[in-house]
């Protein structure tokens, strides 16, 4: 039998939060390195940040336990592939997998904001953006988590993108260099820890081009 | 969105410029998610170089507004000068805790010149506790995508026109990413020389 | 031959008793289960806290030449936009289309499950699943998942042997067929433009502007509508995007801005 629970409640919220802007052939994923519950910081270096392939780079912001959790069964699941097929997954075939692991967990979800950003096939810049519960959506920019509203407003105005349900189409790319959009990202990090308890202490910033992988940091306030 | 807060939809922000300020609202009112009006008010002149905005619910707004112009033409009539900011500011966070256990439900924003032309803006609660500040104040439903917006985009001693553009393109931004305000833009830029008002077209869904 | 009859049965086949973090890879995937007494609670609780993505105008009717289906784009949570460019008109097959209301999540991957069930029958039976069974397949899926929490609330359009077909389908286990629906929080607001506006002789043309007019005075007067009104056509060779407008552009499209004598006002500040 199982013992009753009067009020069981499974989740947390760790806060943080994560932006993704994808370029021409770039994309840039990007995350605070703060960890929170509560008004506590449990840690002020934790990385959201994780590299499910070779070519996808998922940010995630909410409760770090199922974060974890859904990272382990990705990478277990790409393993798999990989010996299946002998290849890297790409990052659309990534982000279908992603979508259809949150939503088996419908009924019992992974409490996890997720962005996932990287290269696609022919090299270009993409960027799925999640709810908790899988439904997601391939867009030029996206933020999750706890500072997201007051980063999305801004991004909006700066990358004004447009819509890619348009007919007669327009061409949606991020009219960004590389270097514009770190220092995009740099800006509203920093402006999202003024005003946002559960963003802070640094930004971990990874880059993916076609030469490769880089990472690079800029410290945030502390308090 | 069960918020009395909530209940009409507004966006309020107001910043600080060398020598000026700006202060701009939404124009819709809405219940809950139905639009019922794109030409609403919330900023209100309390004289050429005083203005309050009152977000939050609608009816309240508008009474709280009648009865700070009956005070404000009373100590007109009194001390024959006009109030001063910081002097109004007191006088509304007064009335706002005369309502400390049935409070209007309002935020309002203040922006006005002060002795010298000096700016000041500053908000407060819904029972009077003010909050000055040296940038800018927002309001309203899409309080958290303004602070988003303005804090990116926020520079200090900027020029009236200069100032125009960075407040109305924040507001825009903001109330871009909310389902209960925008519908337009009404912006006041107020020098101390001159009051410009001006209507900003927006996305109307 | 054997008939795929998964969508009949009456009890999920998705649900596993137990999964543990990874589960069994070699498995097929399975929906995973919260320990809780009280699963109806949990669940609305659990879903409250993810919030998902409600607030969506969608429409279809049935016309002369087919079926025209429109949508607005526009995710929110609570008063907050999360998305202005969702497409909530998805794609099962050529011939099929499915709109979205409700959890947005729910309505994708059963949509996504819908089209695996009708290609399956199209390679089983050499033809096209009609657009009554692949309607009654989709309904018969969530009234197996009823009670569960799920929030669907879906028109399956398209164009089958028997010509034109429309049917609302919802997670309550609702499946109607008709000519004209419309669904979301902005549907009052389309109704009204639609039934006004609606003859079965309709041109493609008139037929297409008729959706756009409905969606675009949807997203006007609904808070939770807006972003894109697309609008889609199936006729006997399947469907087709005829346009896809930013309805921010379309207001002053429908009522251009006539300047006005006094725009601005310039105002001489009496000194104090």
């Amino acid at each position: 039998m199982t013992k009753k629970h009067a009020n069981w409640s499974p989740y947390d919220n760790n806060g943080g939060s994560c932006v993704a802007i994808a370029g021409a052939d770039y994309c840039v994923i990007a995350a605070d390195t703060r960890m929170s519950t509560g008004y506590n910081i449990l840690t002020r270096d934790y990385s959201k940040i994780s590299q499910l392939a070779d070519k996808a780079v998922m940010a995630s912001s909410g409760f770090q336990a199922d974060v974890k959790a859904l990272q382990k069964a990705l990478s277990a699941k790409h393993l798999i592939y990989q010996h299946q097929h002998n290849k890297q997954m790409s990052c659309p075939a990534m982000a279908q997998l992603l979508s259809n692991t949150l939503y088996y967990k419908r009924f019992f979800p992974y409490y996890a904001f997720n962005v996932l950003g990287g290269l696609d096939n022919e090299g270009k810049g993409c960027v799925f953006t999640y709810d908790a519960v899988g439904s997601y959506e391939r867009v030029g920019y996206s933020a999750q988590g706890s500072g997201s509203t007051l980063i999305i407003p801004f991004l909006d105005n700066q990358l004004k993108s447009p819509s890619p349900l348009l007919l007669p189409a327009k061409d949606a790319v991020t009219p960004l260099s590389e270097t514009e959009a770190i220092d995009l990202v740099k800006t509203v990090f920093a402006s999202a820890t003024e005003r946002d308890i559960y963003t802070g202490d640094k930004v971990e910033i990874v880059i993916l081009n076609a030469s490769g992988m880089r990472r690079e940091y800029m410290e945030l306030r502390k308090d | 969105m069960s918020s009395i807060f909530e209940y009409n939809g507004s966006a309020l922000v107001a910043m600080v410029g060398k020598n000026c300020f700006a202060i701009a609202s939404d124009r819709r009112l809405g219940v809950q998610l139905q639009t019922i009006a794109t030409d609403f008010q919330r900023i209100f002149k309390i004289h050429h170089k005083l203005f309050i905005a009152l977000s939050g619910l609608a009816t309240d707004a508008q009474t709280l507004y009648q009865r700070l112009v009956f005070r404000h033409k009373l100590y007109q009539l009194r001390e024959e000068r006009d109030m001063k900011p910081e002097t109004f500011a007191s006088l509304v966070s007064a009335l706002l805790y005369e309502k400390r256990f049935g409070p209007y439900f309002c935020q309002p924003v203040i922006a006005g010149l002060g002795d010298e032309d000096k700016p000041f803006i500053c908000t407060m609660d819904a029972i009077g506790a003010k909050e000055l500040a040296k940038d800018f104040v927002v309001a309203g439903t899409a309080s958290e995508s303004l602070y988003g917006a303005c804090e990116s985009m926020f520079k200090p001693d900027m020029e009236p026109e200069e100032l125009f553009e960075t407040i109305s393109q924040a507001l825009l931004a903001s109330v871009d990413r909310d389902c209960l305000s925008g519908w337009g833009g009404h912006v006041y830029v107020v020098t101390p020389t001159e009051v410009k008002e001006r209507i900003l077209k927006g996305r109307m869904d | 031959m054997k008939l795929d009859t998964t969508g009949l049965e009456s009890l999920p086949t998705l649900i596993a008793p137990q999964n543990d973090v990874v589960g069994d890879l070699s498995a097929a995937p399975s929906f995973d289960l919260p320990n809780s007494n009280d699963f109806d609670g949990f669940v609305k609780e659990a879903i409250q806290m993810v919030k998902p993505a409600k607030g969506t105008t969608t429409l279809a009717f049935i016309f002369k030449e087919g079926v025209m289906v429109a949508a607005d784009s526009r995710a929110s949570m609570g008063g907050y936009i999360s998305s202005q460019s969702v497409k909530k008109i998805i794609e099962i097959n050529p011939y099929m289309l499915g709109t979205m209301a409700g959890g947005a999540a729910d309505c994708q991957f059963w949509h996504r499950n819908l089209g695996i069930k009708c290609r399956l029958h199209e390679l089983a039976n050499k033809r096209r699943i009609s657009v009554t069974g692949a309607s009654k397949l989709l309904a018969n899926i969530l009234y197996s998942y009823r009670g569960m929490g799920l929030s669907v609330g879906t028109m399956i359009a398209g164009w089958d042997e028997t010509g034109p077909g429309l049917y609302y389908v919802d997670s309550e286990g609702g499946r109607l067929k008709g000519t004209r629906f419309s669904v979301g929080s902005g549907s009052p607001y389309a109704y009204g433009v639609l039934d006004n506006g609606y003859r079965y002789d309709l041109s493609v043309e008139e037929a297409a502007e008729l959706a756009r007019r409905a969606i675009y005075h949807a997203t006007f007067r609904d808070g939770a509508s807006g972003g894109v009104a697309s609008v889609y056509y199936v006729g006997p060779n399947g469907w087709k995007k005829l346009s896809g407008d930013d309805v921010g552009e379309l207001h002053y499209h429908y009522y251009p801005v006539t300047p006005s004598t006094v725009e601005q006002e310039m105002v001489e500040a009496t000194g104090a």
